[in-house]
């Protein structure tokens, strides 16, 4: 079959036993690959209530179906496992070559189970798997590590954890080329297990259907992109090129805990601001010909010496007005401290963020956290990122994420743990976008913008097979979360960069699919495929007993109003979010407990 | 002067679209192995692009010079590989400092796609172009690759 590596490899750390088998291509049709080959295999191989720390946890890495072929923007893999964060099924997509490259060694997903003794790594060279010695890397930071296995074993690529991971950072990452799968802590599974590393060598052919056919279709589309308004804006400026419209335009930019949706500082943290002073040149995820990254570069003052391949949307947000901080070497040197350490910006930075206000209200104080933990102190936040990433003082505690660390601190800090199942949020104040807010309510991983991606339809306003969306009213929302969800997971199983849902659409994918595998899937097979996994996905978290009622969203976003700004007053109510969560559970075709039903099971193939 | 691939590696975004379409536009398959050009990274400050179309600077290393068969030459000032003669000896191979040349039953090197060079269309971000550079140009682009 074309395009796929052919095998699928099992490592059981416990034993060092090796096994493979074949890919079928059933399975491909099924599943595609990345996301959904990933949920199969995992739900296959998982044991029930196995905890994210067991050493039973299963770890899967998997291309997408794409990955390792010329397809631009289409180099995506994925990880996934038992969150720690969560305890659900969570899958982080990433852009580094670490997957494209295990295709390569022909095979199209890393099946992980068991712990090592001691500090280890897992190498691959196409048939040659062995389980290696990294003693002399635990403790490393994620690029030093990644740079020295690269020079001492030659490998093509490696995916690797920090000393988060390794200190169980229940938002830790994995790290590949400074890209990261960076939500819900998939690093501290690999820290669990002893796996400081994953180095990848693969030299095998990946044939395609028509050679010929692909090159003139990635033609067409490079030239598509290329014309394209959003071209200019994502290489020049970045993911975050469209903050000012959210911030200012919309109001919906979460600021200072989500007390506020409006920050005052964004001009000084607007890539138009910072990029043509700091962005040193664009970089790109693998297989990526619209790259979004900038290398971003502080020359001279506290933070000199400071380099990161960023800085996003999200982390602009999260280290940034989450905590009040408009200063942007301080987001640049805390986004840094988080890639070497192997913690995501997101969390990291939210939970700085509430303990911020915990300081502010006065549940905690100052001289506890060993830090000057205010809104607005920009020196805060990387001192406080790296006690995370250490996990030292206050940082064994904010390691937890806010769900957790605000029950331990009690005294009423709960209000302030902005959350949905464990997960703490990205840059989107739902208030004032109601289908994101049922996004996160749903996501199989807890507050995510990117299970459904529905915050650009309601922003604005239409896409793919919705018009005149009306982002400030909970009606229609269940039916567009659903349909996105489904459309969204085809992407993550292609490998495709979500960034290109705009040029793709589902009929864009076709002759895309005919070049590659010989053979197309319709738009309604491949959404057949979205919720095909995305029913699994379920089932497993309903197997480990998550509920409707887990499908929440904080209590400050349900009742208090969005203060000031365009978005003023929007807010979710408790019975907007139940008659949004009715028709999502109503569109899926689940119980109201969230059990999907037998009839749509069947439909799917997965009764 | 002639036009011949020239590297910038300060544009470099490190996609590697450039290796994956070189390969299957000539081998027909997906190898970055069996790509005419290859792409480092050796951290995260460099992304650097390898190519050698022209013979400049290799001195000691020249593969024109040490190829058994003589089947290396520089015809209108591009270096070619007349894959009649070429017996498949890996010498160009090993010696070659910047890794371009990879050899199955014979050696393959760069031709610039006959004058349209695959790898510059896809380049998004102008790291690899197409286009006339004199010896000294072309030489400097080589020191900063490293050769």
């Amino acid at each position: 079959m074309h395009a796929i590596g052919g095998q699928i490899l099992h490592v059981d750390l416990d034993s060092g036993k090796v096994t493979r088998e074949p890919t079928t291509e059933t399975l491909v049709k099924e599943y595609l690959g990345g996301d959904g080959l990933a949920v199969r295999l995992f739900v296959d191989g998982m044991e029930p209530d196995t905890d994210a720390f067991d050493p039973g946890n299963v770890l899967i890495l998997a291309p997408g179906l794409f990955a390792g072929l010329p397809v631009p923007t289409g180099g995506k893999c994925v990880f996934l496992s038992r969150s720690p964060l969560t305890g659900t099924i969570a899958e982080s997509v990433m852009g580094g070559s670490v997957g494209a490259e295990l295709k390569r060694a022909g095979y199209d997903a890393l099946v992980i189970r068991g712990r090592c003794e001691t500090p280890s790594l897992l190498v691959i060279e196409d048939d040659r798997v062995e389980i290696g010695d990294a003693s002399e890397y635990w403790g490393r930071f994620t690029r030093e590590t990644s740079e020295a296995i690269r020079r001492d074993l030659g490998a093509a690529a490696v995916a690797c954890i920090g000393p988060g991971g390794e200190e169980l950072v229940r938002y830790a990452t994995i790290d590949c080329e400074d890209r990261q799968s960076g939500r819900a802590g998939l690093g501290a599974v690999m820290g669990s297990k002893n796996l400081k590393a994953i180095a990848v060598t693969g030299t095998r052919d990946l044939t395609v259907a028509d050679p010929e056919g692909l090159i003139r279709l990635d033609l067409e589309l490079q030239k598509v992109m290329e014309n394209s308004g959003a071209f200019v804006d994502d290489t020049k400026y970045g993911t975050a090129e469209f903050l000012n419209w959210v911030n200012e335009e919309k109001g919906v930019f979460p600021t200072r805990n989500w007390q506020l949706s409006v920050f005052e500082g964004r001009e000084r943290i607007d890539p138009y601001h910072w990029a043509p002073k700091y962005t040193v040149r664009s970089k790109a995820c693998h297989s990526c010909t619209k790259a979004c990254g900038k290398l971003f570069e502080v020359s001279d003052g506290r933070y000199a010496g400071t380099v990161v391949d960023g800085i996003e949307y999200e982390t602009l947000y999260s280290l940034g007005s989450e905590c009040e901080n408009g200063d942007v070497e301080s987001v640049a040197r805390a986004n840094e401290i988080c890639d070497l350490y192997g913690i995501d910006t997101i969390s990291t930075g939210v939970t700085i963020g509430f303990m911020m206000e915990l300081v502010e209200r006065g549940i905690m104080n100052v001289e506890d956290i060993g830090v000057d933990c205010r809104f607005g102190n920009a020196d805060a936040v990387p001192l406080l990122a790296e006690l995370i990433g250490r996990r030292e003082g206050i940082g064994v505690l904010m390691g937890e994420g806010v769900m957790r660390a605000s029950r331990e601190i009690g005294n009423g800090a709960e209000r302030y743990a902005i959350h949905v199942k464990g997960m703490e949020p990205p840059a989107y104040d739902v208030r004032g976008i109601k289908g994101m807010g049922l996004g996160f309510m749903t996501s199989s991983r807890g507050a995510c913008h990117l299970r459904s991606g529905v915050y650009a339809l309601n922003l604005v306003g239409n896409f793919w097979r919705f018009d005149n969306v009306d982002r400030l009213t909970a009606d229609g929302k269940g039916v567009q979360v659903k349909e996105m969800e489904d459309f969204m997971t085809v992407f993550d199983s292609l490998g495709v960069c979500k960034f290109s849902r705009g040029f793709f659409l589902m009929e864009g994918y076709a002759p895309f699919l005919q070049a590659i595998l010989g053979f197309t899937l319709s738009e309604e097979e491949l959404l057949i495929i979205g919720e095909r996994v995305n029913n699994l996905k379920q089932l497993f978290n309903y197997g480990v007993g998550v509920r409707r009622e887990d499908c929440r969203l904080p209590s400050r976003l349900l009742e208090e109003p969005i203060s000031s700004g365009p978005s003023k007053g929007a807010v979710i109510t408790e019975a907007e979010m139940n008659r949004m969560l009715d028709e999502y559970f109503q569109a899926r075709g689940w119980e109201v407990d969230g059990m999907p039903t037998h009839e749509r099971l069947s439909r799917l193939g997965l009764a | 002067m002639v036009s011949v691939l020239v590297s910038y590696p300060e544009y470099c975004t490190g996609c590697r679209f450039c290796e994956m379409i070189c390969s299957l536009h000539h081998e027909g398959v997906v190898n970055v192995r069996k790509a005419r050009l290859r792409v480092e990274r050796p951290n995260i400050r460099v992304d650097l692009p390898l190519v050698c179309t022209q013979c400049i600077t290799c001195g000691d290393d020249c593969c024109v010079d040490l190829c058994p068969e003589n089947a290396i030459s520089v015809v209108d000032g591009v270096v070619v590989i007349d894959q009649e003669l070429c017996i498949g000896c890996k010498t160009c191979a090993d010696t070659c400092p910047y890794g371009v040349i990879w050899v199955d039953e014979v050696a393959h090197k760069c031709d610039l796609c006959g004058g349209d060079p695959m790898c510059v269309r896809f380049c998004p971000s102008g790291a690899l172009k197409f286009e006339e550079a004199d010896e000294a140009s072309y030489a400097s682009m080589l020191t900063a690759m490293g050769g």
